[in-house]
């Protein structure tokens, strides 16, 4: 997202102040129920919420400094790689314990090649069917993973 | 004598058959990673790690080892063949090693860089034996509250050394320390932050972590760029470097291996701030500095040597005291931690044949990847041929099944992508993720010993200051923040680590 009109922002640093800023709101509403305790007799709170302070004040300072500063932009994101990459890996987790390794690392290679616009298909399907049966053979077979290779 | 004696022993484990075949293993996956652009140790080792599982401990660390030192060697390669370093560590040979290629002096390049990384790393393997003992005599007599200085100090270290904003890494750091402290809280059994899933129960396995934001979103964000890679097709002839070349190279070599052994040692060292510190000291050293830039090859064989004598001290803090120098370092640490060893200073008289093989394998490693890397030069640049349209599929998918065989979960593959998509964020803003690591590896031990050492003192945090080797310790950090306030030290680092 770049903002073009308004060049003000140093948008690295409040993205960055912001999302620190999530974080410890968030451990603070995951561990408001865990008792605190002293230093001396540490409840299970203590130490997260003494670190999402810490991460609190850290947020609020990049925040801060980056609503002041001057304008820096952050480079486009491109949807296609990280699409491509984060269907693939989710793909392969939904497949690994119902359709077997094989299906799943099949699946998983040319679901990433669609994130390079450079892929071809079949030298995608071919390959994928090389490292498929490359990945079954190292890990099932020499490294012994517990792993169904098919789905049945 | 007991210096001989431990080495001896350390050979001996080195020596047997299986550790060598797993040395050369480590040191064959190492150069191959390291000519490959795209792909660096960190995700490689957060890969291998669940299948070292049913290894011997010594056997799973004389591999893991060869992987990170091994990428060294392999780094430079491409950095002198097609002027792009395969690691970081070996962007400063690109330097002169391209430009002697381009000279047609591709061979003693290759030749003088092998060369140096041998010496550097025999060099090196010696300097952890000798300072190994003492500092883990001194470790020896810590208790909780030293531990948690040493450790406050090393996490501040690595932040101030490593590349990238201070500040934005010290928010890293206290990230990684939160996500450790995720799971079952140790004193009370209580789960903290787990939001009802069970596979968070014994807390957020590293590795996923690991893979998800630096092997995942650095594929990513690659993508992004277009690709840029011309090969430089050269005739490898002479591949032996003259004499006036050796005689040249050895002095800048011997002064590289001593600053990397140096450099190596301290926290955040590793191998990334040895090369380029040796190649300013070879240019300040230098009758005619012009030569620099232009194929000098001290140029080569400073930062080459500095970067393998770094990449091995930085061992030293791990074997002896429990605590990683680096990322990397820590993935190592998690490596013991599955094999049921606790790392710390007991390590070391508890597990004498591991630590001293594991010494040991590192000279037999670099032997071997002398003899893969020169003879073997022209099999290792072909795999450059390989295009990064093929290779990201197949790290993917490598990847997925790396972290599911931690423990057979299909919740680390969710977890490694949902790490992806947050190290993806943190390029995009520019953010170094590798503190990260290091807060999530060392963040249990870390509130394991602040705990203790309030326990001790009855909740005063005073204790820190009055005992004598922890205000030593915490002085440093102190002295270390505020000469980063100086402007003098800032510009001086924005130089040194400038690339």
């Amino acid at each position: 997202m770049r903002i073009v009109t308004r060049r003000r922002f140093d948008w690295p640093d409040l993205l960055f102040g912001l999302f620190l800023i999530a974080v410890a709101a968030g451990t603070f509403a995951a561990t408001w129920r865990l008792a605190g305790g002293t230093a001396a007799d540490m409840g299970p709170g203590y130490m997260p919420r003494a670190i999402a302070l810490v991460l609190l004040a850290f947020g609020a300072f990049f925040a801060v400094r980056g609503s002041r500063r001057a304008y820096a932009g952050i480079e486009r994101v491109q949807l296609r790689p990280i699409l491509g990459v984060g269907v693939s890996v989710g793909v392969f987790a939904l497949l690994i314990e119902s359709a077997g390794l094989a299906a799943a690392s099949f699946a998983s290679i040319v679901i990433a090649a669609v994130a390079s616009r450079e892929s071809r298909f079949f030298e995608v399907i071919l390959f994928g069917l090389f490292i498929t049966a490359g990945a079954v053979l190292l890990f099932v077979k020499a490294l012994a993973l517990p792993v169904a290779i098919w789905p049945w | 004598m007991e210096l001989f004696d431990n080495l001896l022993l350390g050979l001996s484990t080195a020596l047997q058959l299986n550790n060598l075949i797993y040395c050369l293993i480590g040191v064959v996956i190492g150069t191959a990673i390291g000519v490959l652009p795209g792909i660096g140790p960190i995700p490689t080792v957060a890969l291998l790690l669940p299948f070292t599982f049913g290894l011997e401990p010594a056997s799973a660390l004389i591999m893991l080892a060869g992987i990170f030192y091994g990428a060294q060697y392999g780094g430079s390669t491409t950095a002198i063949l097609v002027n792009v370093p395969g690691e970081t560590s070996s962007v400063v040979t690109c330097l002169d090693g391209h430009e002697m290629a381009k000279q047609g002096r591709a061979g003693p390049a290759l030749a003088i860089a092998a060369i140096s990384s041998f010496f550097a790393g025999t060099v090196a393997t010696v300097v952890i034996a000798v300072l190994s003992l003492p500092l883990a005599a001194l470790a020896l007599r810590f208790t909780a509250v030293e531990y948690f200085s040493l450790l406050v100090l090393g996490l501040f270290a690595a932040v101030i050394l490593a590349h990238g904003s201070v500040a934005k890494s010290l928010a890293m750091v206290f990230l990684g320390l939160l996500i450790g402290t995720v799971g079952i809280d140790v004193n009370s059994g209580i789960a903290r932050m787990t939001f009802g899933v069970p596979a968070l129960a014994d807390g957020l396995d590293f590795v996923p972590v690991a893979m998800g934001m630096f092997g995942l979103a650095e594929i990513i964000a690659n993508l992004e760029r277009p690709e840029v890679r011309q090969v430089v097709s050269q005739k490898l002839r002479d591949l032996i470097p003259s004499r006036a070349d050796l005689k040249a190279a050895f002095p800048a070599m011997v002064r590289g291996t001593f600053i990397g052994s140096a450099l190596g040692v301290l926290p955040g060292g590793g191998a990334a701030l040895p090369p380029f510190t040796a190649y300013a000291l070879e240019k300040k050293l230098a009758k005619d500095p012009s030569r620099f830039g232009k194929g000098a090859i001290e140029g080569v064989a400073g930062p080459e040597a500095a970067n393998n004598a770094g990449a091995q001290t930085s061992f030293i803090p791990l074997l002896t005291l429990g605590i990683p120098a680096n990322a990397l370092m820590a993935l190592m640490i998690g490596a013991l931690m599955m094999q049921g060893i606790q790392p710390g200073p007991q390590v070391m008289t508890e597990q004498p044949a591991l630590v001293w093989g594991v010494i040991a394998s590192m000279w037999t490693g670099n032997l071997m990847l002398l003899i893969i890397n020169l003879p073997l030069v022209g099999l290792w640049v072909s795999m450059l041929k390989i295009p990064y349209r093929l290779l990201f599929p197949a790290i993917v998918l490598f990847c997925c099944i790396g972290t599911y065989g931690i423990s057979n979960s299909a919740f680390n593959v969710w977890l490694m992508l949902g790490c992806a998509v947050v190290g993806y964020f943190f390029i995009k803003v520019g953010v170094e993720p590798a503190p990260l690591l290091l807060g999530l590896v060392l963040g249990p031990q870390l509130e394991e010993n602040f705990r203790r050492a309030m326990q001790l003192s009855d909740g005063d945090p005073s204790v820190f200051l009055t005992r004598p080797i922890s205000a030593v310790l915490l002085g440093v950090v102190a002295v270390m923040l505020l000469a980063m306030l100086s402007p003098a030290v800032l510009k001086t680092r924005k130089e040194a680590l400038a690339e």
